[in-house]
């Protein structure tokens, strides 16, 4: 008995200190061996949240974080996700709890859930504390970069009870993600405007995934420097970065391509336009590897072969 | 009148130099030798279009929204018999926007957006002046303010009610309106958009002897032969139409309709055909002057068009708040 108290001890000052060199942005999970506790995790509000068994009522409300529960196995659990959690197809039988950010907490509660999954903007902070207050397990995660999804679904494997799945996904991806980066190394690196909506005039900054996946797919973000996900710009900024592409989704190319007002900028006077996949290239999540690969054959349609 | 001539020459001058200054100053910068050759299509393919087709439409349509703002301003306040009259504040630009959002919302043309926005300012005008009834004050301007806070409010709500449940890409197409800009400036939306201004400027300008006689009270208007009600209620609706237009162009940009007319009275000008044309040129130098502020004071964002004539505005009406109290 004294030793397994020894152990006990010792295992919640291990994790002590594995919380307290966690203090930082990020952080994962922390005790192994304790046998109350199914899974403790830090979420990106810097909260330790303990789950007491396997999760069987799940509810997501973030795109990204439902793609990658039915990735891991986990989306026959869920119960509730926003309105725009729409892939893969089957999540369309999961209950819609509405847009997502803000939720309405009665129909969260309604769901019944054991897990709550939100995504960490200031704005869902209220709705975090009070679904923990009303005891339900909430987690909340940032996911704006691909290091953002690595680590959120490593930390999803651990709270739904499948981290070798998880691990499998994360490899793959990581595996295409590096497959894409080889490919286009060595090639001449054409720099890019990532037009992303039109009013106001939205791009996507640094701090964003797509701007890493630019860069992986052999081109470079002309507004990478800047640290948000995304910013609104003016037109004529655009033009004075001259990018050599200009990145659109496939309703807005037509548009730019007979609009007298882009026509400023030099790379949509000659014609160099490309649409990209807006299925692919949208969530930082299970299809990252493709949206890279996507993205590669735009920049560099012979390197891909 | 050589006084009146000079204030004329310097109005028109002020607004040449912002419409220059707005076409010359910009995140890339050219020189007035590149600026001209750029404004006569010669020169770099790129400086021809950033100059001829985003910084003139640009600049065109602000110089058009502030203008259509000054005129409602100016007669609003002299109908009204209050100098805290205008668009922004009586409600009815909130009307525009609802009509414009609900526009945006069923995704109508935009040429007929005016319209839509024109609707919703004529509901919001209805509404204001069935409540100054029903309060059994008639047109007492005061009421009639009021419920045209009100109804700015209740506009508002209604806003928020449509964007609630709408989809992310119809409230940012929506929070955009609400801000105001013309960063999206095309020459045919400046085209539409003077064809609209041009048929309630006229109507303003014809019954500018009438806003003179309702600013002087409704009895010594109806001593002169005019029926009050009936030449307030045409000139609500054509500065609404006005006002209406500049919203369904450029979002809500508030103030200028109260700031303007202010400016031109301070300068001597007393009837109001003169005030309305003095009006629409020191609000297109405002809005052209402002525009360029959102534009350049920031880079590489933009700041609303809206919150920049805010900031100038509200200290400008606590001022005359105070003078007035």
């Amino acid at each position: 008995m004294p030793v397994f108290r020894s152990i006990t001890c010792l295992s919640l000052a291990l994790c002590a200190a594995i919380v307290a060199g966690c203090r930082d942005r990020h952080a994962g999970d922390v005790p192994r061996g304790d046998t109350t506790r199914f899974a403790v995790v830090r979420d990106d509000y810097g909260r330790d949240v303990t789950l007491r068994a396997r999760p069987t009522r799940i509810v997501s409300l973030n795109p990204a974080t439902t793609e990658l529960l039915f990735a891991i196995g986990a989306g026959g659990r869920l119960v509730g996700r926003t309105r725009y959690d729409l892939w893969p197809d089957s999540a369309r039988l999961v209950p819609d709890l509405g847009p997502g950010m803000r939720p309405n907490l009665e129909a969260v509660l309604g769901a019944r859930p054991d897990l709550v999954v939100l995504y960490a903007s200031a704005d869902d902070r209220a709705a975090a504390d009070r679904l923990t207050a009303a005891g339900v397990a909430t987690v909340a995660f940032r996911m704006d970069r691909v290091a953002d999804f690595r680590r959120v679904t490593e930390l999803l494997g651990r709270l739904a009870g499948d981290t070798a799945r998880a691990r499998a996904v994360v490899d793959s991806v990581s595996a295409t993600l590096d497959r894409v980066r080889r490919a286009t190394e060595s090639a001449h690196r054409p720099t890019v405007f990532f037009h992303a909506w039109e009013k106001p005039l939205i791009t996507i900054g640094g701090g964003s995934f797509l701007s890493e996946l630019v860069t992986i797919a052999g081109g470079r973000n002309v507004y990478d420097s800047l640290t948000v996900p995304s910013a609104t710009v003016t037109l004529e900024d655009v033009v004075r970065r001259d990018p050599d592409i200009v990145l659109v989704s496939p309703v807005e190319r037509e548009k730019l391509l007979s609009s007298e007002r882009w026509r400023s900028v030099r790379a949509v006077r000659e014609g160099r336009v490309l649409a990209y996949d807006t299925n692919l290239v949208a969530r930082p999540s299970v299809k990252l590897g493709e949206a890279a690969a996507s993205l590669a054959a735009l920049l560099h349609p012979a390197a891909l072969r | 009148m050589r006084a009146s001539w000079s204030r004329w020459v310097v109005f028109v001058a002020v607004l040449a130099v912002a419409m220059i200054l707005a076409v010359a100053i910009g995140t890339i910068s050219l020189s007035p030798v590149q600026v001209w050759n750029a404004l006569l299509g010669r020169g770099d393919p790129t400086h021809v279009t950033v100059v001829r087709e985003l910084r003139l439409p640009r600049a065109f349509l602000a110089a058009l929204v502030g203008a259509g703002l000054g005129m409602s301003g100016a007669a609003l306040q002299g109908t009204l018999r209050n100098p805290l009259a205008e668009p922004y504040l009586l409600g009815v630009s909130g009307g525009a926007a609802v009509g414009a959002v609900v526009g945006v919302a069923l995704g109508i043309a935009l040429t007929l957006l005016p319209l839509a926005a024109f609707a919703g300012a004529v509901a919001a005008i209805a509404v204001a002046f069935f409540v100054a009834h029903a309060a059994g004050t008639r047109g007492d301007a005061r009421v009639l303010l009021m419920a045209g806070v009100v109804v700015g409010a209740f506009a508002n709500a209604a806003i928020m009610l449509v964007l609630g449940s709408a989809p992310m890409n119809v409230t940012r197409d929506a929070m955009w309106w609400m801000m105001g800009s013309v960063a999206a400036a095309t020459w045919a939306q400046t085209a539409w958009l003077l064809a609209y201004l041009a048929i309630g400027a006229g109507a303003l300008l014809g019954w500018a002897r009438r806003i003179d006689l309702l600013a002087l009270g409704d009895d010594s208007a109806a001593g002169l032969g005019v029926d009050p009600d009936r030449a307030a209620r045409r000139i609500y609706a054509a500065a609404s139409l006005l006002a209406a237009a500049t919203v369904a162009a450029a979002g809500l940009v508030g103030f200028v309709g109260l700031v303007v007319p202010h400016i031109v009275r301070g300068t001597g000008v007393r009837r109001h055909r003169p005030l309305l044309v003095g009006s629409a040129l020191v609000g297109a130098t405002l809005v052209v002057l402002a525009d360029l502020a959102a534009r350049v004071l920031r880079p590489p964002s933009e700041l609303p068009l809206g919150a920049v004539t805010a900031l100038v505005g509200v200290p400008f009406f606590l001022v005359r708040l105070r003078r007035l109290t």
